[in-house]
């Protein structure tokens, strides 16, 4: 099967450093997929120019056969890829339902079927029906990651790209966000996690790319990356 | 599942009604005036803060709900109002034709200013618009004949609406009221839609709408190019009002002014514009100021409504209410917090 995006020497330079020297990486359909790395290995430079915030210096980026490099960050959400931010999280001024609304309004056109019909009902799955009538800006920390799934979620994409979506979040949160993410594919949404928690990536990912200075090292099973000699002198001295 | 959407949507509407009801009930008020034989004086200074309000209320999509401030928006009123006057000397257009050919000629500058200017962010933005607006104001001082230069053009047609003449003050001035109601249901049909979430999704965070498939670029300009449309319609029924228009008009006080209004008023609440527009026009006359006096008076009062009341005026009246009401302290602090960018306003 050809895999949901295809990433194919994908470069960036900024000025005169190389973010990213030609990274090769497919997220094949129906898997969630960890894309690990020490900071600064490229992470999010890889996660912004698949998203369109970032134009990038060379190679392409293939979703669903489609080439889609360049491509404005609405557009990227339009052609049905999710993603969720660190920081940027949900409209603080709003109301929690108006949020996942407005999410659910400018969805792509070939969009498959839709597991959460209503913003009621992707609220129900997140586990934030009660506080719907609440400002987003008022929810915890917690909340508010699983508000930014939601609202992900309500573009109706299939493919989702978190990034570091467990930051911030104590082990009951951590828990209940994996809980969430492992069925996704469940419902016909692809993933790609970019976190450089460890015991995150273990929880979540049969497989994993590990990215440094630039470039992919390692990419294959979680054990089998987790035990290659690369990666451990990458991570050397940490916690692995 | 599908029901209880509905459900929710109903309930929505009814709520979203009852928003409207209390500026259709002052409106109402303010359209039985005349009963009470007001001055000239009075009704013509009631006209011209109607005719504000009807900008306003194109100000507040673009500033309550976008988020977008413009400090040239009495030039689109401006190009509405020379529209008029133009189309009225060469082509013998009345009042009525004049009005969709303002709207869309405000709607065209707006959008002639927005592309270049919207790409830059926020305050740039602002300056951007001055600057258009100044600019407006010396081409038409140096337009020649054409835009009558310094001293302006002449509006000498009588506006008749099913064979009355409207000219006669009252009759203007209830005509003015009843443009006024359609701005405010205008606008408030724009907050209450899908399109007004869409403006308030950018107001709050424009990269996360846009990783939701929100083209901000294009909604910015679009809101801006609404707003001209009610800024046209606003310098219609000025020239006709005035019967004449000198560029002056709307320069950068003008403009200062506008933005001042909705302001004061509260530009997200559908009682901010028509609260901003009077309190602004009738203040020096109940406070008998005199110009520099006012000017002074209206400084005063931005920064005050800046610092204290971030929703305007209005918007603090109705907290100061529902604090009483409920009885308990009011949560500001830590809403203040919660939402940084609302604090930031």
């Amino acid at each position: 099967m050809s895999p949901i995006l295809a990433i194919n020497g994908l470069s960036k330079q900024f000025g005169g450093v190389t973010a990213l020297a030609g990274v090769d990486l497919a997220i094949e359909e129906g898997e969630i997929l960890g894309v690990v790395g020490p900071n600064g290995s490229g992470k999010t430079t890889l996660f912004n120019v698949v998203t369109g915030v970032h134009r990038p210096s060379g190679g392409t980026v293939l979703f669903r056969g489609q080439d889609i490099t360049g491509l404005k960050p609405h557009a990227i959400s339009r052609a049905g890829i999710g993603y969720t931010f660190q920081q940027a999280m949900a409209f603080a001024g709003l109301g929690v339902l108006e949020n996942v609304r407005i999410a659910g309004e400018h969805v792509g056109t070939d969009s498959t079927a839709n597991p959460w019909p209503t913003p009621q009902a992707l609220l129900d799955f997140v586990g934030l029906s009660a506080v719907a009538n609440e400002k987003a800006g008022v929810l915890p920390f917690g909340s508010l990651r699983l508000l930014g799934l939601a609202l992900a979620l309500a573009t109706r994409p299939s493919l989702l790209l978190l990034d570091e979506p467990a930051a911030g979040l104590n082990d009951r949160e951590t828990t209940a966000l994996v809980g969430l993410v492992r069925q996704l594919p469940g419902h016909g949404i692809s993933v790609c996690v970019i976190d450089h928690d460890m015991k995150l990536m273990q929880m979540l990912c049969r497989r994993l790319a590990v990215l440094d200075f630039g470039s992919k090292i390692s990419d294959g099973p979680t054990e089998a990356v987790l035990a290659d000699p690369k990666v451990l002198e990458v991570y050397l001295g940490g916690d692995l | 599942m599908t029901e209880g959407l509905h459900q929710d949507r109903a309930g929505c509407g009814l709520k979203a009604l009852r928003s409207l009801l209390p500026v259709l009930v002052i409106l109402a008020l303010i359209a039985l005036v005349p009963l009470f034989s007001p001055s000239n004086r009075f009704l013509s200074l009631a006209i011209s803060a109607g005719i504000n309000v009807i900008a306003l209320y194109g100000l507040s999509v673009l500033f309550g709900q976008t988020g977008i401030l413009s400090m040239g928006h009495a030039a689109l009123v401006g190009v509405g109002a020379y529209a008029a006057a133009i189309l009225a000397r060469d082509f013998g257009v009345g009042f009525w034709a004049a009005l969709p050919a303002a709207a869309l000629a405000s709607a065209a500058f707006a959008m002639i200013v927005g592309i270049p200017s919207l790409r830059v962010g926020g305050h740039h933005f602002v300056i951007m618009t001055f600057a258009f607006g100044q600019l407006l104001a010396i081409v038409l001082t140096n337009g020649g004949d054409y835009t009558g230069a310094a001293t302006g053009l002449d509006l000498a047609g009588p506006v008749t609406l099913f064979g009355a003449d409207m000219s006669d003050l009252t009759r203007y001035y209830l005509m003015v009221v009843a443009f006024v109601t359609t701005a405010a249901v205008a606008s408030w049909a724009i907050i209450n839609s899908s399109y007004g979430r869409t403006l308030r999704a950018i107001r709050e965070n424009e990269k996360l709408a846009a990783s939701l498939g929100i083209n901000v670029g294009r909604h910015k300009i679009g809101a801006f190019v609404v707003s001209g449309i009610f800024a046209g319609i606003s310098g219609v029924l000025l020239a006709y009002f005035l019967g004449h228009i000198s560029p002056s008009q709307f320069s950068s006080f003008p403009s200062i002014y506008l933005a001042l209004m909705v302001m004061i008023g509260g530009a997200r609440l559908i009682e901010g514009p028509l609260a901003g527009g009077i309190l602004v026009a009738f203040l020096p006359e109940v406070l008998n100021l005199d110009p520099v006096q006012s000017r002074i008076v209206y400084g005063v009062c931005l920064i005050a409504v800046i610092m204290l009341l971030p929703d305007g005026l209005i918007g603090g009246v109705v907290r100061a209410l529902r604090a009483a009401l409920s009885g308990k302290p009011k949560p500001e602090t830590q809403q203040r917090n919660a939402t940084p960018s609302e604090a930031r306003r």
